[in-house]
């Protein structure tokens, strides 16, 4: 009996375990997510994080981006070419996408929106030597590195396309933290966001956030992720039943960081901080096309460190001003710039809005920046209209690839321009300052309207307000070694003192 | 029968193992890109309010659904702060707003014609980035424009983002032509005046 039961079990058994073994044979088959004994990229593998588009928005029809053969979602963000001040003029739009990575990814663009064929394609910063290769309208090239790539076709500036390729994100905030705001791809829209002490706003990577970030008065608070803040839901700021709606906002805030994001389409100015200490911003992306698009634009602070950053905008990209109280302890580091109005790394005009008691802009550093366009007033400039004591200002390794300064008829043209002298933007009218102990150590300009060397000036106002002790070192303009003022093509009035050309 | 049973499913849990094994191993069975990761988005056919910041709206001081008597009527003021006007106070608009030039603020509203009057409503733009503050408010009215009697004395209320960033004041009917709303005092760090985005008078 028992023998003849094992007999007739034995094909059931077999067949239970044939059917839960191609159970998880298909299993790991078909499943992605099936445990692996490797599981994740080999050692010095690409790790390359890609994000769909909202699914309310289309990918732009100008131009498709692959990433390692994976196609990017491609926003049309606004960007403006008219390089003169109009209160009434549009932008116009040109592609930016974005991606995180690590290892090595190859990009593949096409540019169906451009009226020619692409015959050529050169990927800025020229600097980093990237060649790429341009075939059958396809423009081919790898990176290796992450940072802000920017590619011009056919050595025309019109729907240059800005790649930013992120690293690799870490420390992505605790969404179930009570702390944390946490906004997660798609397309979203809200009036405002408050952030308090202690609090962190996170917005992921493919996500298109309608809306402005306030922090006032806060200390502690975070704002980071991959996602897009988009302006575009607002006239300019200028226009009838428009108002200014600054996307991130930070008033009299401290200890505050933002990280990763970028900035589209603003109505108005773009990353602002008043009256605010103890600043980190790394890694923000700032694109804007619009009236008083400001890119960084600082009053009044002090300890601001923005990094790894990158501003196209269509007013001062890097400011600093005093609207009430000093400036004290600012560093612009590795950050692409790319002006098409007003300065690129401006002081002023405002210096003292707030008449404050002995104002003051000190202990300023730009350094490695790379300006690759300057298409309307001057690369550098201090213009202090109003009292305050600027002192202690030091740009350190810049590289100009396009000092293209068209100016305001035939003025505001200069490379370098330092004044005391009183503008529209003034608010102390009987009194003026002084500008000491400037230097620059590292200009390089590669490229000029004309291929000469661009005209510089510096415009003390009097006997007690001077420009004083100016250094000027390094300096090389298409290709030609600056060694003294002339060379430079600097003028200098008699209220100047101790300005040196090395 | 049973051998060729039992020789069937030998081999299919052979097969079985081997393509677990080769699975495991990742030899397949695995995207082609195994460093790559997609964020996917959402279903959606609009832009919406991201669910971590409920809709306050829900909590907003409710305001009677009759008709607004001082929309568009006439308005008298006194000084403002900077483009702050006073017709932006009853333009039906909460994005703009008045701003008076310190206290005492005054706002009269002109309803051009003798109306029962109970309710004032004073409203700011209910965005969160109108911090909260209060505003001390007084309402008198009056029928020809000159001789006001109190309808609601002196009180302080709160505005707050989180309510609508709105105030109601309800007193006995009364008929008036003239609305005045007087302000005296207001928290808020950013200003020395008096802030109404609207000023709305009920039957």
């Amino acid at each position: 009996m028992n023998s003849k039961s094992t007999t007739s079990a034995r094909p059931i058994v077999l067949g239970v375990i044939a059917a839960v073994l191609l159970t998880v044979a298909i299993y790991m088959v078909a499943w992605p997510g099936a445990p692996r004994l490797a599981s994740g990229p080999a050692e010095g593998q690409t790790l390359l994080t890609i994000y769909e588009g909202p699914k309310t928005m289309t990918s732009s029809q100008d131009a498709v981006i692959t990433a390692n053969g994976h196609a990017l979602f491609v926003y049309d963000v606004m960007v403006n070419h008219q390089h003169i001040w109009s209160d009434n003029v549009l932008p116009t739009s040109t592609p930016m996408a974005s991606f995180d990575f690590d290892g090595e990814v190859t990009l593949d663009i096409q540019m169906p929106g451009l009226s020619k064929a692409v015959e050529s394609a050169a990927v800025l910063p020229t600097a980093w030597g990237i060649i790429p290769e341009v075939s059958d309208g396809h423009v081919r090239f790898t990176v290796t590195e992450p940072g802000q790539y920017t590619v011009v076709f056919n050595d025309d500036v019109n729907k240059a396309a800005h790649i930013f390729a992120n690293p690799i994100e870490t420390d992505v905030p605790d969404p179930d933290d009570p702390n944390v705001y946490y906004i997660g791809p798609g397309e979203w829209t809200m009036d405002a966001i408050v952030l308090e002490d202690n609090q962190t706003l996170y917005l992921s990577g493919g996500a298109v956030l309608h809306s402005i970030i306030s922090v006032s008065g806060s200390e502690n608070v975070r704002i980071c992720g991959r996602g897009i803040i988009d302006g575009s839901d607002y006239a300019a700021w200028n226009q009838p039943g428009s108002y200014a709606r600054v996307p991130i906002d930070l008033n009299h805030a401290k200890n505050v960081t933002v990280e990763g994001i970028t900035l589209v389409n603003s109505n108005c100015w773009n990353l602002n901080s008043f009256a605010s200490k103890n600043v980190q911003i790394d890694n923000v992306k700032i694109i804007s096309g619009r009236q008083n698009g400001d890119g960084f634009t600082f009053q009044s602070c002090q300890n601001h460190t923005v990094t790894n950053s990158f501003v196209r905008s269509w007013d001062d990209s890097l400011v600093l001003k005093n609207y009430s109280g000093s400036t004290k302890g600012i560093t612009f580091r590795d950050i692409q710039v790319w002006t098409d109005l007003a300065q690129s790394m401006e002081i002023g005009y405002e210096t003292d809005k707030g008449r404050t008691l002995d104002p003051e802009i000190s202990d300023v550093l730009f350094e490695d920046i790379t300006v690759l366009y300057n298409f309307h007033k001057p690369v550098i400039s201090i213009h202090n209209s109003d009292d305050a004591y600027v002192h202690d200002i030091t740009y350190r390794n810049i590289l100009v690839e396009n000092a293209f300064m068209q100016g305001d008829n035939g003025n505001n043209k200069q490379l370098i321009e330092m004044t005391l002298l009183k503008s529209g933007w003034s608010t102390v009218t009987d009194e003026f300052g002084s500008i000491d102990n400037v230097r620059i150590d590292g200009l390089t300009v590669l490229h000029t309207l004309d291929g000469r060397v661009p005209e510089s000036r510096f415009v003390g106002h009097g006997p007690d307000n001077r420009i004083t002790n100016v250094t000027i070192r390094n300096v090389t303009i298409c290709g030609e070694s600056i060694r003294s003022m002339k060379d430079l093509k600097a003028s200098q009035n008699e209220y100047c003192e101790g300005i040196v050309v090395e | 029968m049973k051998n060729k049973w039992n020789i069937i499913m030998i081999v299919v849990i052979a097969l079985s193992l081997v393509v677990i094994g080769c699975a495991c191993l990742g030899l397949f069975g695995q995207s082609g890109d195994p460093g790559l990761t997609v964020v996917a988005s959402p279903e959606q056919s609009k832009p919406m309010r991201p669910g971590c910041f409920p809709d306050p709206t829900a909590n907003y001081i409710p305001l009677p659904e009759t008709e607004n008597l001082a929309e568009g009527k006439p308005v008298l003021a006194g000084a403002h702060t900077d483009v702050y006007v006073s017709t932006n106070v009853n333009d039906g608009k909460t994005d703009t707003y008045w701003e008076s030039k310190g206290f005492p603020a005054e706002m009269v509203i002109d309803l051009q014609d003798s109306r029962s009057v109970s309710t004032v409503a004073v409203l700011l733009n209910p965005s969160a980035i109108w911090e909260a503050r209060t505003q001390e408010i007084a309402v008198f009215v009056s029928t020809d424009g000159e001789h006001f009697t109190e309808a609601a004395p002196a009180a302080r209320y709160d505005f707050d983002p989180n309510t609508g960033n709105r105030i109601r004041i309800d007193f006995d009917t009364v008929s008036a032509r003239f609305v005045k709303v007087v302000f005296t005092m207001n928290s808020s760090s950013r200003t020395g005046g008096a802030q109404a985005a609207e000023i709305v008078v009920y039957e």
